[in-house]
């Protein structure tokens, strides 16, 4: 073999290397793996198990896309979304509630997903119903909740009552004998948001633009809650106040309340925190009230934000699909104790049977699936400034049911302060 | 050399109040005259979040109730002194008591919350044992009635706060040369001559630094609010800083939580300015 015999070898040699360099490198875009990045809403510590078991398993089915879960406490998550679609570098899903995804999507901070979901029957029609602004979808439905009547049959029974109450009124009535029989309160209604109470009653907050709360129903209805108030049938303690579930529980764990209303969540802090009271605790239906929607209904639901690449749409659309599917909504369901908002986790056995000897936490299951049809998240879209408005509006009816005002008057003021607000051009 | 060097060791420390301090309260100040919105573009609004909060009852009630928090700073410092003379004292666990007097001070605020939340309730136990005595015939509603709420919280912040200044108060205390009291009292001086005209003269500066700082922290209140009331029963408990936190971090107002700090903060300068001029010692 001559030197240039050799020299050809060498070339060849090297335009081999440079072939299978070349080759390599198209066979690693071809398996180029995508980063799906998902937030959620206060999931850490509990739920860390399940969230890396659906992640663990969606990467079996899908190697070429990586997941990864950050968590956040619900008060500063809008603050973090914000900031990382500001800065262009949003998570490619984030977990919100429904006012949030309907202020976001009004405001053009997540994009519609009509196109990237292929089984729109997978979901409740309510769910799904929940979710469209515009005629547009803006998420995949996760969990849900809708409330149930919990109720301490010892309270119940020293103030000679026996079965729960079916409509508001008997609400209110029973909250003012438990009272007057027992000297606790009875009842603790959502009165931090009068507004989604009025709606639930079939009362419009704003018609043309207009704020209509003053109308002789709304001051009927505020007339009915400060009867009740005044007789001492309602805890006092952040009655009024935006989040005022704490101290409810804390009263119901306590034995100082004889209803609780509250998702089927609840009751497992109960039986958690306070056996006794657990022990003689039993579940009913909310009552569903003259527009047909059960209270509590307050879903959660995978958006994408503004700002994510389309090209990732597909893999993102891979995992939130998973992520909401059947199986995995069921088994989140069971262990949260929230409500599917897929159609076959709805209708497993677990929701549709009472165990033999089951407690408060497995009546409350069949019970409030069966309320799930009427479920939805209650709330007044579209307004600039709503929660300013909101305090406006309660701190009036605050004042009307304490009696530090006239109710029709307060109402009126706050209606007039909307009113000018509402004049305001955007 | 000899100029620049010590500059040059202040620079670290200098450099990190630039990036920390100074920045966010220029760059603060400039977006309280904005519409600034992280999603959309700023534009210069002159007065308008201005405007906005002072004519909103919220922050005018804050505003009120921050000046009202300011009745609270006498019963400290009384306290406070007071606590620090019983402590200082050698007896036998005395320790036990400094260590019960200062434990407010480093318990969290949210424990603080559900504590006094416990206790304030409704059905709780001080109207359990208000009741009991008949001190009262119905229960108090010492956080849901809006004439009591605010004072409930002025005396858990009350509470809090007593055991630092009595920790400052008893150091205070112990640098005072035993000396010039045993002095005094060998010169027939009663123990109460003793306190006013020997303890209370020198622990002057003390006392003059824990009325600023508690002035500045009565104004500044807004964590017990957040655990207690939020703000309600209708609005009665909001502060100013509360407001501020409130739109500015809950409801993600920015620009107005930025001006209403913006205004808190001018009314601790001066504030503390007026504190400084009347409290100076007339002589050294």
């Amino acid at each position: 073999m001559n030197i240039a015999q050799l020299s050809l070898i060498q070339k060849l040699n090297g335009l081999m290397l440079l072939a299978c360099l070349v080759l390599a490198g198209a066979s690693c875009a071809a398996q180029k793996v995508e980063r799906v990045e998902f937030w959620t809403l206060s999931m850490k510590p509990k739920f860390t198990p399940y969230f890396q078991d659906v992640v663990r398993r969606f990467r079996v089915l899908h190697p070429d896309i990586e997941v990864e879960w950050v968590d956040f406490p619900w008060d500063i998550l809008q603050l973090k979304l914000i900031t990382a679609i500001a800065s262009g570098t949003p998570p490619a899903l984030v977990n919100l509630n429904v006012p949030w995804a309907e202020e976001y999507a009004r405001d053009g901070l997540i994009v519609p997903v009509e196109g990237m979901i292929q089984n729109r029957a997978m979901y409740t029609k309510v769910a799904l119903d929940d979710l469209t602004f515009n005629n547009h979808l803006y998420g995949f439905p996760h969990y849900s909740n809708v409330n149930v009547i919990a109720y301490n049959t010892s309270i119940f029974k020293a103030a000679g009552l026996t079965e729960a109450p079916r409509s508001m009124d008997e609400e209110l009535a029973f909250a003012r004998q438990i009272y007057a029989r027992t000297g606790k309160a009875g009842y603790a209604p959502t009165l931090g948001k009068i507004d989604s109470f009025f709606m639930q009653q079939g009362l419009p907050i704003v018609k043309n633009g207009r704020a209509v709360f003053n109308s002789p129903e709304h001051v009927a209805l505020v007339k009915k809650l400060a009867d009740t108030y005044q007789a001492g049938g309602f805890l006092k303690d952040r009655l009024f106040s935006e989040d005022g579930f704490p101290a409810v529980i804390d009263a119901y764990k306590g034995g100082r309340l004889g209803m609780m209303v509250s998702a089927p969540t609840a009751l497992r802090r109960i039986q958690i925190d306070a056996k006794e009271i657990y022990a003689v605790t039993k579940v009913a239906a909310a009552p569903l009230g003259p527009t047909q929607i059960a209270d509590g209904g307050w879903m959660f639901l995978y958006a994408v934000p503004k700002g994510v690449d389309p090209r990732l749409y597909p893999a993102l659309a891979s995992f939130a699909q998973f992520l909401t599917n059947d199986a995995n909504q069921l088994a989140f369901s069971k262990i949260a104790g929230v409500m599917p908002t897929a159609t076959q986790a709805l209708a497993d056995p677990y929701f549709m049977l009472t165990p033999v000897n089951g407690g408060a936490v497995e009546m409350a299951q069949p019970i409030a699936a069966a309320s799930m049809k009427y479920s939805h998240s209650v709330y007044v879209a579209g307004l600039e400034d709503y929660d300013e408005m909101r305090r406006v509006l309660v701190k009036a009816v605050e004042a009307g049911m304490t009696g530090k005002a006239d109710i029709k008057t307060a109402l009126d003021e706050a209606a007039a302060t909307w009113n000018k607000k509402l004049q305001v051009p955007k | 050399m000899k100029r620049v060097q010590p500059w040059l060791f202040l620079l670290p420390a200098l450099l990190l109040l630039a990036l920390f301090s100074l920045w966010p309260v220029g760059f603060g100040s400039f977006l309280a005259f904005t519409d600034f919105s992280l999603v959309r573009p700023t534009h210069w609004v002159g007065l308008d979040n201005f405007r906005y909060i002072f004519a909103n009852d919220m922050f005018l009630t804050g505003i009120k109730n921050s000046l009202l928090f300011l009745l609270i700073v006498p019963f400290i410092q009384v306290g406070a002194i007071t606590l620090a003379v019983l402590v200082n004292n050698q007896l036998h666990g005395i320790r036990f008591f400094r260590a019960a007097y200062y434990v407010p001070v480093v318990t969290t605020v949210s424990v603080v919350g559900i504590m006094w939340g416990f206790l304030f309730h409704e059905q709780g136990t001080l109207n359990y044992l208000l009741l009991k005595i008949h001190a009262v015939n119905s229960p108090v509603g010492w956080l849901s009635d809006d004439a009591i709420a605010i004072f409930a919280i002025m005396f858990v912040t009350a509470w809090r706060g007593l055991g630092w200044y009595m920790v400052m108060y008893l150091a205070g205390l112990q640098s005072i040369p035993s000396e010039m009291q045993e002095a005094a009292r060998l010169d027939g001086a009663s123990r109460t001559q003793v306190f006013w005209k020997i303890t209370v003269p020198m622990l002057y500066p003390t006392i003059m630094v824990c009325t600023i700082m508690s002035v500045l922290a009565a104004l500044k209140a807004y964590q017990e609010v957040d655990v207690l009331t939020q703000g309600g029963p209708m609005n009665s408990t909001f502060t100013a800083l509360y407001y501020a936190y409130d739109q500015g971090l809950k409801h993600l107002k920015l620009p107005r939580g930025l001006a209403a700090s913006l205004v808190v903060s001018l009314f601790c300068i001066a504030i503390a300015l007026l504190c400084l001029r009347f409290l100076k010692p007339k002589h050294r």
